[in-house]
């Protein structure tokens, strides 16, 4: 890739060498009061989200879990008692003060033994071939620069039979539902991201990547054109959010 | 793919029966106790009118897992309407209502009879979170009321239950006595049988016969 080709930060053109700072830009800015605004901004809707996803995981006893962007641990906290001491989960993030808020919480929380933490890029994910059972990125993929690149990556390091969950936020599929949305996203959001974080402009960055972010079908058919198998999806609150499932044949 | 049609419903509402469950499981110790042995064990419970699956997961700090979805192994899949599960959940005697009710069972049947007899032997120990809301004094003399509450309404509830059964089968005369209900069943149970043995065999006949027509 030339240092000239361009990608979308929001609604806006950037140089794509540079999206990726700009993203931990965001991140490093939001991560102390991540949760706190999580919860707020969908009032509290995203762990059903989060554990429906779960449920959809099919993990069990001894298996192998890598959470990519797992930002403050949501997923990998109700993983690691599932996989039990036989497994393992490993928490991974490209942002070093997300993964950092993460790990604080999840000691705190008690939760540690069979959890392992690593900075890395999903474009570039530093494991081996045919290793992990189960793949989640929750509200993480909208971020990657080259999406195509980070579906690959996560194909490559899944086991035959491995599946991949990717959470998201999506397209609504009705009109007065989308409508609302919008007014929320862009007039609520960063007022309230003002209001507690003191950032409104992350906050509107997340709204204009929501928007930018493949609808349902579009996703589908990139995972599929990774190389992925069996693709479904779910949507979820009207289409709010979708959970996109593929497994590797 | 699970046919899930409102997974944000669906999955808040396991959501919160699950913490519902596992908060009262938390006050009755011996209950947890008893919940441990069964861990990693998946028990489904396929309710076919409302058309809903929930399957519960033993976990091994005794608390439940329920899910709407899941993928792996089930040690036992428990089939039939609501009725038939609410007639099981109050069942005095698990073992027969199972055999003599609606309910078909797939697997081993003693995690489903563990898990109903530790739900009915629930004893709540309401001591604890009220005397660390409340203090020593006040705590103890609240959860000692709502403790002999909890067992009033219990044996109320038996006697009145057993005061009907009596007077429904005895005095009224309206109902039959259990033995003769539980032949009953069986009689029905084998007829149904019988009906579908004789069904299949009227079926191959009727094939039978088209094929000696169609040969003629």
């Amino acid at each position: 890739m030339s240092e000239e080709e361009t990608t979308h930060f929001g609604y806006r053109d950037v140089k794509t060498a540079e999206k990726a700072g700009m993203v931990r830009g965001v991140f490093d800015s939001v991560a102390s009061n991540y949760d706190i605004m999580n919860d707020l901004m969908s009032a509290g809707v995203h762990r059903i989200w989060k554990r429906f996803t779960i449920e959809l995981s099919g993990v069990r006893r001894g298996n192998r879990v890598l959470d990519i962007a797992g930002g403050t641990g949501d997923l990998a906290a109700k993983f690691a008692p599932m996989v039990g001491d036989e497994g393992e989960v490993v928490l991974a993030d490209i942002n070093a003060s997300m993964l950092r808020v993460g790990r604080d919480r999840l000691l705190d929380k008690g939760v540690r033994g069979n959890l392992h933490y690593v900075q890395a890029d999903a474009q570039y994910l530093p494991f081996p071939d045919d290793h992990f059972d189960c793949i989640t990125i929750a509200f993480g993929l909208r971020n990657v620069t080259d999406k195509d690149l980070a579906l690959r990556s996560m194909l490559r390091i899944l086991k035959p039979g491995g599946r991949l969950l990717v959470l998201e936020f999506s397209k609504p599929r009705n009109p007065l539902l989308s409508r609302a949305y919008d007014a929320y996203s862009f007039s609520v959001l960063p007022f309230m991201g003002r209001l507690v974080a003191g950032d409104a402009e992350s906050y509107q960055y997340l709204a204009e990547s929501i928007r930018m972010h493949p609808d349902q079908e579009t996703l589908k058919q990139m995972m599929e054109d990774a190389g992925f198998a069996r693709c479904d999806f779910h949507d979820m609150t009207g289409g709010v959010v979708a959970v996109h499932r593929g497994f590797k044949s | 793919m699970s046919d899930i049609r409102m997974p944000t419903l669906h999955t808040a509402g396991l959501a919160a029966a699950e913490a519902a469950a596992n908060a009262a499981l938390r006050l009755s110790p011996h209950s947890i106790e008893a919940l441990k042995p069964l861990a990693g064990r998946v028990l489904a419970l396929e309710c076919t009118r409302p058309a809903i699956t929930l399957y519960i997961h033993s976990e091994a700090n005794g608390e439940l897992r329920l899910q709407g979805v899941h993928d792996g192994p089930v040690a036992t899949r428990v089939t039939g309407t609501a009725k038939d599960f609410a007639s099981l959940a109050q069942a005095e005697d698990p073992a027969a209502a199972l055999i003599n009710g609606g309910i078909q069972l797939e697997g081993n049947s003693s995690t489903l009879l563990d898990m109903q007899r530790v739900f009915n032997d629930l004893d709540i120990d309401w001591e604890a979170p009220l005397v660390s809301g409340l203090g020593d004094v006040a705590g103890h003399q609240l959860a000692g009321m709502l403790s002999a509450a909890f067992h009033w309404s219990r044996q109320s509830g038996d006697n009145l239950r057993r005061q009907l059964e009596e007077f429904a089968m005895e005095e009224a005369r309206l109902a039959p006595p259990k033995l003769a209900l539980e032949h009953f069943y069986e009689d029905v149970q084998q007829l149904s049988e019988r009906s579908e043995r004789l069904e299949q065999r009227v079926e191959r006949l009727r094939l039978r016969l088209e094929r000696l027509r169609r040969a003629s």
